[in-house]
């Protein structure tokens, strides 16, 4: 029954800064609907084929919430028959949509699948509008609820990143993401997004006269005595990204193009007070499961929540930065959480395609202490 | 005729300003400007404005939302939109040659009917219309605004014989309803009228000051308080508005005057001040001016300067027996004492004063017109005429005899009728320029509580507050302790208006006439009961507090509570617990108990929070206006405008905002009548709050703050009492309202505990002593 599984397809929306970008005004349901339609477009498969839309978000209520994948589908006229779930593994939600896709087509139940993500960080607040938290686990175990920005310092200081090398690490994602954006090569995967009477085309975190004297005027933006500041920590984002997910069979069958294989996924937990560090043990685990090495990746997205923790991981698992984020991470592109996840593994994809490449990975940090991980191949 | 559009050209300090007030005012503005020669965005200087203002501190806007009204532009391709506006303000650079090209332009493509303005401050307004056509003179005339716009209330006009006579009408009608300002009808004269008085004062006492030898500390000391004049004085307030102005206004008022005037006997060579100019010494805006900050070796000495050498030293607080005697016996005892200080303020107010006098009718119709452009422009407390009243006008005539100096024609009809001012059957008059009197004129919908005091009684009264019978079964309860603190004599107050209001009468109006609302609870006498350990007196008076507010706002009859200036801590408390507010447009609200190291205990959490959780527009579910709540107490936020106290929620969305501060009390009247017919107390409201949950999730982000360095440690403490009020304490659960007593007991618990800890003693005590937070 072991079928194949391959990315068939990538998209996303421009990301944009949240509360003062070009996307504030967008719901997200919206958003995510104009990249399936996009997707649909660019892959040219037939709607009618889609067994499940399966959306990631982080913060899945207000205008991103009820069932918003059923919603989206609507939005993006698929078929009634599409059906539509919405998953929630905090920054790993899309991620695991395209793992869950590929779970069901090997157990035979579908044959395609859209994996998107979505978060709207200007509409929906991080930790939502009601942030209950329970008592008596805060109490007894308070790193079940810590700050993102604080894990972040915990890592740097646990794993000895200086702010120094952080801020280098920064400046060379904008520094790639600009050098990719003016050479055009972020222009296939972006589906421009009508915005109240408005199309926006390009993505607006990117900052390409980022300096590391810049950054190192900053003040630390989580601690008074801490490494990590606004410029070493991924952007609060808003955007949508989308990949195809079928069986090889069913995308040579309709003569889909695909970008990569599916070799191997993972996830795994750490100490939430790291969570940053969460990558490492996916990660472990996925090219174990894939049955290679470090060195023999030819291709890694490691999403950029925070400088600190994307060094780390590289140190603890010895990732050639030169293979790493080629066109940027999330500290120049953004971070929207719900949607990175889907947005790295297509990148990733999509890469091996462009490159010529045989074997990359896709993983990323989530909160909580979580981490997770795609092995890809060469289709 | 009405003036629903607008557009200013001139984009600079004034310009920009007043199109920024006509936005807070809710009109649409165009602002346009040349196109810069560097090329870039061709409304670069507009938009640079608008982007500077959003910045500036105070804000020329009332809130950072109405700045979408200000559309930039240029005037070389929106010179057409124009034709679309129905008033136009020229605040170009003071050239007849400049203004007169633009005029041509703007004749050209405005509609009929539109009004032209120019905001010049020195230039006459025959001039400015000569060579142009019957339309323009006829819908032409001078709006002098004062700088900055939003907050000087005075508003100069000046109209032309050509003028029609429904152009200053409008204009009056739309500054003081919709702009807030106190317009008066100046003559076409040099410096109309608040520079042409301001002026000679200010050259007159810098003269002085230097012939006599006083230093700057003690000019200032002796031209600012004890006269009614801003502690600037004299040269701080030069330093202010910038050394470099004095010159230039100077020339200008000397090349127009005539050569007699007395003005051109006060002019002489100053070098230090052409020295200063020309170091870049120009004031505030400068380096420096007549006082300093040396910010060298990493202190901050206010320094202040030598005349004589030029040399800063640091500023020294004068000792002056006339100031002292002043601060008993008021200008009159300033002048009269034989000091240096008192002879200085003599030969200063009588030739100022001497001088306004001798310039009624020529700058303008009467004497309460000059007084009224003092107040509101230069903010003085008493015009020239008040103040010679003051010193008596027979003995101020007098002395000017006695020392062989002429006194002038009306002046010499004040000392020898009543003055400039008289009560006359409770209605305050003014000596007219033929040497009768004539009632003050207020205008429609101006009610003063200063003159219903001069015809009436009050209906209770203690040292603290009274009671007034403002008309119309309306009565008006007036605090009048420093600052309008509130104490327990406030509510002895409170508690007989409740009882004698339904008798006889069918409304509340809570106001007062200070120059704030109320400061909040008086805190010497919170921190003089911490200081012996009377805490069951502290409690009391909470628990007072309490019961009073609440009393307040279950009583039978509408309470409207109509703020102008600050309303902070418990007087922020008085508007959560009435009916409606009336606020002025400059009122500052904020309940700011949290800077002194307690929580509102008053009401304040609980109005604020149910305030919040009936905005429709918040999220759904127990947090959002616990967070929200959290965030404007805990941070002790003061809203900076009553728009920004809507945005808030100290005020209602429907309160209503009311720009002009004479007319404050008159609308609150008015909103107070309108709720009488059918009117319903309140009914006690249930608060669902989140409870222990809550409180955790508000303890993550607090512990959050405090490693950002946002939080101090005794913040930490306050801030946790607050959040297990705003979530409703261990027992709550978002399933079970929690009734507003129980959230009262919780404040007043908060606050017991909080008031016995010394970080909250060390606060109280700090800002007692220096007027400001400890962050400790």
């Amino acid at each position: 029954m072991h079928k194949n599984v391959v990315i068939a397809g990538y998209a996303r929306s421009p990301f944009h800064f949240a509360n003062k970008g070009d996307l504030v005004k967008v719901r997200p349901d919206e958003m995510a609907a104009q990249v399936v339609r996009g997707l649909l477009g660019k892959t040219g498969v037939d709607p009618k084929d889609i067994e499940d839309l399966i959306v990631g978000c982080a913060f899945p209520e207000g205008e991103q919430g009820l069932n918003v994948a059923r919603l989206i589908g609507f939005l993006a006229d698929l078929p009634i028959s599409v059906a539509g779930t919405t998953v929630n593994r905090f920054c790993g939600s899309s991620m695991q949509s395209i793992h869950m896709a590929a779970g069901n087509i090997q157990m035979d139940a579908g044959e395609a699948f859209i994996c998107a993500g979505i978060e709207s960080m200007s509409r929906v607040p991080m930790a939502g509008f009601n942030p209950l938290l329970h008592p008596g686990l805060a109490e007894r175990f308070p790193q079940a609820y810590i700050s993102m920005g604080e894990t972040a310092e915990n890592v740097a200081q646990k794993h000895q990143i200086p702010r120094g090398r952080q801020e280098e690490f920064a400046v060379s994602s904008h520094v790639k993401a600009a050098a990719a954006q003016t050479a055009g090569k972020l222009s296939d995967e972006i589906v421009p997004i009508q915005a109240n009477g408005a199309t926006v085309e390009a993505d607006g975190c990117i900052r390409p006269d980022t300096s590391a004297e810049a950054l190192a005027e900053l003040k630390p933006a989580f601690s008074t005595d801490g490494s990590v500041t606004a410029g070493t920590a991924s952007p609060l984002t808003d955007g949508a990204s989308a990949v195809l997910v079928t069986s090889e069979d069913y995308a040579k069958a309709h003569g889909l193009q695909p970008l990569a294989r599916l070799r191997s996924i993972a996830v795994a937990g750490c100490d939430p007070e790291v969570m940053g560090i969460g990558p490492v043990a996916a990660s472990r685990k996925a090219l174990e499961r894939a049955g290679i090495g470090v060195g023999d990746l030819d291709i890694i997205e490691l999403n950029e929540a925070f400088a600190s923790q994307a060094l780390a991981c590289a140190d603890e698992l010895g990732l050639d930065l030169e293979k790493t984020n080629i066109d940027g991470g999330a500290i120049a592109l953004g971070h929207p959480l719900g949607a990175t996840g889907a947005r790295i593994t297509g990148k990733a994809a999509q890469l091996l395609k462009r490159e010529g490449k045989q074997l990359a990975l896709s993983t990323q940090c989530i909160g909580g202490g979580q981490g997770i991980a795609t092995v890809l191949e060469a289709a | 005729m009405t003036i629903a559009s607008a557009a200013v050209i001139g984009a600079g300090v004034m310009g920009a300003g007043i199109a920024a007030h006509l936005a807070n005012a809710g009109v649409p503005v165009l602002l346009l400007d040349v196109v810069p020669k560097e090329g870039g965005s061709r409304n670069a200087l507009a938009e640079g404005a608008i982007a500077r203002m959003l910045k500036a501190d105070p804000a020329p806007f009332m809130s950072k939302r109405l700045a979408k009204l200000v559309t930039p532009g240029n005037v070389e391709d929106d010179l057409e939109k124009l034709a679309g506006v129905d008033w136009i303000v020229e605040a170009v650079i003071e050239d007849p040659q400049i203004k007169g090209a633009l005029y041509e332009k703007i004749e050209a493509v405005r509609k009929d009917g539109s009004i032209v303005s120019s905001n010049t401050s020195t230039l006459p307004l025959s001039l400015l219309t000569q060579d142009m056509p019957a339309r323009f003179q006829g819908d032409f005339l001078i709006t002098h605004f004062f700088n900055p716009p939003r907050y000087m209330p005075l508003l100069e006009l000046v109209v032309g014989k050509e003028t029609r006579p429904e152009v200053p009408e409008t204009m009056t009608a739309f500054a003081d309803h919709q702009l807030g300002k106190g317009v008066v009808l100046c003559h076409d004269t040099p410096g109309f009228v608040a520079n042409r008085i301001g002026t000679f004062w200010l050259q007159c006492a810098v003269v002085e000051t230097r012939e006599r030898g006083l230093t700057v500390e003690e000019a200032d000391a002796v031209m600012g308080r004890p006269i009614g004049v801003p502690k600037t004085g004299v040269f701080a307030l030069l330093d202010l508005v910038g050394l470099d102005l004095m010159p230039k206004v100077d020339a200008s008022l000397a090349a127009t005057l005539a050569p007699d005037d007395a003005y051109q006997g006060l002019r002489q060579p100053f070098p230090l001040l052409e020295k200063m100019i020309a170091e870049g010494y120009t004031g505030r805006k400068g380096k420096g001016g007549f006082y300093r900050l040396n910010k060298a070796n990493g202190a901050r000495v206010k320094e202040a300067i030598d005349l004589g050498s030029g040399d800063y030293a640091p500023a020294q607080k004068p000792s002056l027996a006339s100031v002292s005697a002043s601060r008993r016996g008021g200008p009159k005892a300033l002048v009269a004492h034989d000091d240096k200080g008192g002879q200085f303020a003599w030969a200063v107010l009588s030739q100022t004063l001497g001088y306004a006098a001798a310039l009624v009718p020529e700058i303008a119709d009467d004497v309460p017109s000059v007084d009224r452009a003092m107040r509101l422009g230069y903010n003085w407390k008493f015009g020239p005429f008040e103040l010679i009243d003051k010193l008596g006008a027979a003995d101020f005539a007098e002395r000017l005899k006695a020392e062989g100096r002429p006194v002038p024609p009306l002046l010499e009809k004040a000392a020898a009728a009543e003055g400039f001012y008289r009560v006359q059957d409770g209605r305050l008059q003014h000596l007219t320029v033929e040497g009768g009197y004539a009632d003050v004129e207020r205008g429609d919908g101006v009610l003063l509580l200063s003159d219903v005091k001069l015809g009436s009684e009050p209906l209770a009264k203690n040292g603290s507050a009274s009671l007034w019978d403002i008309g119309d079964g309306v009565v008006c309860l007036e605090i009048h302790t420093k600052l309008n603190t509130i104490d327990p004599e406030v509510f002895k107050i409170i508690g007989q208006a409740v009882q004698f209001v339904p008798k006889e009468h069918k409304a509340l109006v809570i106001y007062n006439e200070g120059s704030h609302f109320s400061a909040g609870a008086n805190l010497g006498l919170a921190m003089f009961a911490a200081n012996v350990g009377a805490w069951p007196m502290i409690e009391d008076m909470v628990a007072q507090g309490q019961k009073i507010y609440t009393a307040l706002k279950r009583a039978p009859f509408p309470v409207v509570a109509a703020p102008s200036g600050l309303a902070l801590g418990g007087g922020c408390e008085i508007l959560l617990a009435s009916d409606a507010v009336q606020a002025h447009a400059e009122s500052y609200i904020g309940l700011v108990e949290a800077g002194v190291g307690v929580v509102p205990a008053w009401g304040g959490c609980k109005e604020l929070l149910s305030r919040l959780a009936r905005d429709p527009k918040r999220p759904k579910g127990p947090m959002p206006p616990v967070a929200k709540a959290f965030e404007t107490i805990g941070m002790a936020q003061v809203a900076k405008s009553a728009f920004e106290a809507k945005e808030l929620g100290f005020l209602r969305g429907e309160d209503h905002v009311t720009f002009n501060r004479e007319r404050l009390l008159a609308d609150a009247k008015k909103t107070a009548l309108s709720l009488v017919e059918g009117y319903q107390p309140p009914e006690p409201v249930e608060l669902s709050l989140p409870g222990p949950s809550g409180k955790a999730s508000l303890a993550f982000a607090l512990r959050d703050l405090y490693a950002k360095g946002v939080a101090t440690e005794h913040d930490m403490v306050v801030a946790s009492e607050l959040a297990d009020v705003l979530t409703g304490g261990d027992g709550a659960d978002h399933t079970e309202p929690v009734s507003e007593d129980a959230v009262l007991k919780m404040e007043r618990e908060a606050f017991m505990r909080l008031v016995r800890t010394p970080g909250t003693l060390a606060r109280v005590e700090h800002t007692l002593e220096t007027g400001k937070p400890l962050r400790n």
